[in-house]
């Protein structure tokens, strides 16, 4: 009897006594931390290296690097595709199990963002475990092997995940429009062509990781962490692969039409012209442009009064509808959406205080401190190469 | 173990969150996601069949298609900030409370057991009073057994009324206006509990007409508004409803 009573008080709470005892630090008392400015360098091998200090718990690193689906030429289309999905495969230092259960055991994040221009990794974890999680996102992004039997596990995952995607319709516009507006380069959809599914070979992805991820094409950016070890991580670590790379074609706007017809109850449209490439004097001019036209805020119920695009549109119809201004700006070429009304606008019908107010929204969203915003913020001035001018709101 | 992430989300859903990486099988998920030989694709977002402007409010592109993959997030691609929505719950739920028409505190097991812990039929039914209000004459205080307790019920006249509203509330111990207390001013429904250590007050008697309770002096007037004596507060005024001209129900 006395055994099984004393086993069973041990085996109650059992994990939680052989858990490690996190002791709690007391927060300094004192003076609050300052609020610390962005740390910039420019390694001679072309690699950008930022950090910013923001007393958070978390920290984030992020491998910005100019190897978008822009880059993709008619030979190779879904190569990024495929290499945003195989993040998460061997790579020389680490086999995916180690990396999976390596970030995992810290409670770390590992992902990879796709845009058209830019791919950008990015690990989050708690401060302390910050070396961990920069060995696997070096690994990862230096080092990969794609085997092929792992590759082709993935390959599946692409039609899965072009399907799933293509279901949203803001989707179907957005790609349609970049079809249409571009001949090349930016006329590449983020998602593999549904020729190309089970086609994507491993060395297409190795010949695409050896021209696009060159240090003058990247960009190392941390939150949370300290300016010298991000500079010594990317002295000793990335400089691998040097050089510019293949550049990618210049993308050509031409203009067009596409009209997808399918069985939906809504229309969806988007009317479109060129304008600045991102980083241009002109560039701060169209996203002013984009506030005045409205972007938001988005409130629930409400009337969108502050939004000329909707004021106008409720006056012609009563039916359910939404319309918003679209930029997207790229280096090289940007593209801005504009419903028909725009034209009043750009005959210059505005009064300043609307121009005020969209400047100030604009300003406001590039100098946000929202920690999701934050790290991108940094990316666009970086890529632009525009600091002042962006920061300081010159137009 | 595999362990297979079941996470619903609106977006991308059972097909994608098979896939989406585990702890421990980042190649190899439990369940081959296959896409079925006639693709019906998953269907992000049952939840809103109704086409109006709130649904459709945010819902354009504002900025271009960023797509995002990660090992233990589902994926996902933005192209507005207001484009992350709740993920659907609804293999989650109950199927009773499935139906977004009625409310679902009508129909659930839950609400069946715990609501057969309150109070009885007959129970709650005594804890009502009707009464008829023309047995009442004017100037006459009627009292009757209530909860347990005494409920006087006042038919007051004209000149009554009249001389207790011109009364000014700062000179009052507990200020309330005379017409705060009723809802017909003819009537006065009062609990007959003494505020003070709880002895019924006399009708019609004391200094100000109204009520006096006689084991220690509180004087009440004509609407139960303590007056004079070591009350604290006036008397208080129960939840009533007239249902006619004649018929009142208290409780």
């Amino acid at each position: 009897m006395k055994l099984l009573t004393r086993a069973r008080s041990f085996s109650r709470f059992y994990s939680l006594k052989v858990a490690p005892k996190v002791k709690a630090t007391a927060a300094p008392a004192g003076a609050r931390p300052q609020p610390q400015d962005l740390e910039f360098t420019e390694l001679p091998n072309g690699l950008v290296i930022a950090s910013l200090e923001n007393y958070a718990p978390v920290s984030r690193i992020g491998l910005f690097i100019k190897a978008g689906s822009r880059y993709e030429d008619s030979n190779n289309l879904g190569t990024t595709h495929l290499l945003h999905l195989a993040s998460g495969l061997t790579t020389k230092g680490a086999s995916s199990f180690k990396i999976t259960h390596g970030i995992e055991a810290v409670g770390g994040l590992l992902s990879v963002t796709a845009t058209r221009e830019n791919m950008a990794y990015t690990v989050e974890c708690l401060r302390g475990d910050v070396d961990i999680l920069v060995e696997f996102l070096l690994n990862v992004t230096t080092s990969p092997e794609f085997r092929h039997w792992e590759v082709g596990d993935i390959q599946p995952q692409l039609k899965i995940d072009k399907a799933v995607a293509f279901q949203n319709p803001q989707t179907h516009v957005i790609e349609n429009l970049h079809a249409a507006a571009y001949r090349n380069a930016l006329a590449n959809s983020l998602y593999c062509p549904d020729y190309r599914f089970g086609k994507v070979t491993p060395e297409e992805l190795h010949y695409f990781v050896q021209n696009h991820f060159t240090s003058a094409r990247m960009a190392l950016i941390g939150l949370g962490v300290s300016h010298p070890v991000l500079k010594q991580v990317a002295e000793q670590f990335l400089n691998m692969r040097g050089g510019l790379g293949l550049s990618g074609a210049k993308a050509k706007y031409h203009g067009g039409e596409i009209q997808e017809q399918n069985g939906d109850s809504l229309v969806h449209a988007a009317l479109v012209a060129e304008s600045a490439a991102a980083g241009s004097a002109e560039a701060n001019a169209f996203s002013v442009l984009q506030h005045v036209l409205g972007t938001g805020p988005h409130i629930k119920r409400g009337s969108n009064t502050t939004s000329h695009l909707h004021q106008v549109v409720t006056k012609s119809t009563h039916q359910p509808f939404d319309v918003s201004a679209f930029n997207a700006a790229a280096a090289g070429d940007v593209i801005k959406a504009a419903y028909n009304q725009v034209k009043t606008i750009a005959q210059g019908n505005l009064s300043n205080t609307d121009v005020q107010t969209a400047k100030n929204k604009s300003l406001f969203l590039a100098k946000s401190r929202w920690q999701q915003v934050e790290i991108w913020d940094i990316h666009v001035l970086l890529m632009s190469c525009n600091v002042e001018a962006h920061i300081t709101g010159k137009s | 173990p595999d362990s297979v992430s079941i996470k619903p989300l609106s977006w991308f859903a059972p097909v994608l969150s098979a896939m989406s990486r585990g702890v421990a099988g980042a190649l190899r998920p439990l369940v081959q996601a296959e896409v079925p030989a006639t693709p019906a694709p998953p269907v992000l977002d049952p939840k809103w069949p109704i086409l109006n402007q709130e649904w459709l409010s945010g819902q354009t592109a504002r900025q271009p298609l960023v797509v995002s993959v990660s090992l233990n997030v589902p994926a996902s691609v933005h192209y507005s900030h207001t484009d992350i929505k709740v993920p659907d719950f609804s293999d989650y739920r109950h199927s009773e409370v499935l139906d977004k028409i009625k409310s679902s505190r009508e129909s659930t097991t839950a609400v069946g057991f715990v609501s057969s812990m309150s109070a009885s039929a007959d129970v709650l039914a005594m804890s009502k009073i009707k009464i008829k209000l023309s047995d009442i004459q004017e100037g006459k205080n009627m009292a009757f057994k209530w909860r347990g307790k005494p409920l006087f019920v006042c038919h007051r006249t004209q000149k009554e009324t009249e001389q207790e509203a011109a009364l000014e509330l700062s000179q009052l111990r507990d200020p309330q206006h005379v017409l705060d207390r009723v809802k017909k001013p003819e009537w006065m429904i009062l609990i007959g509990v003494c505020m003070h250590l709880g002895c019924v007050p006399i009708a019609n008697s004391g200094d100000f007409g109204g009520y006096y309770c006689p084991c220690h002096g509180s004087h009440y007037d004509v609407s139960g508004r303590i007056r004079k004596g070591p009350a604290p507060l006036n008397l208080e005024v129960p939840t009533y409803e007239f249902t006619s001209d004649d018929m009142v129900i208290v409780g």
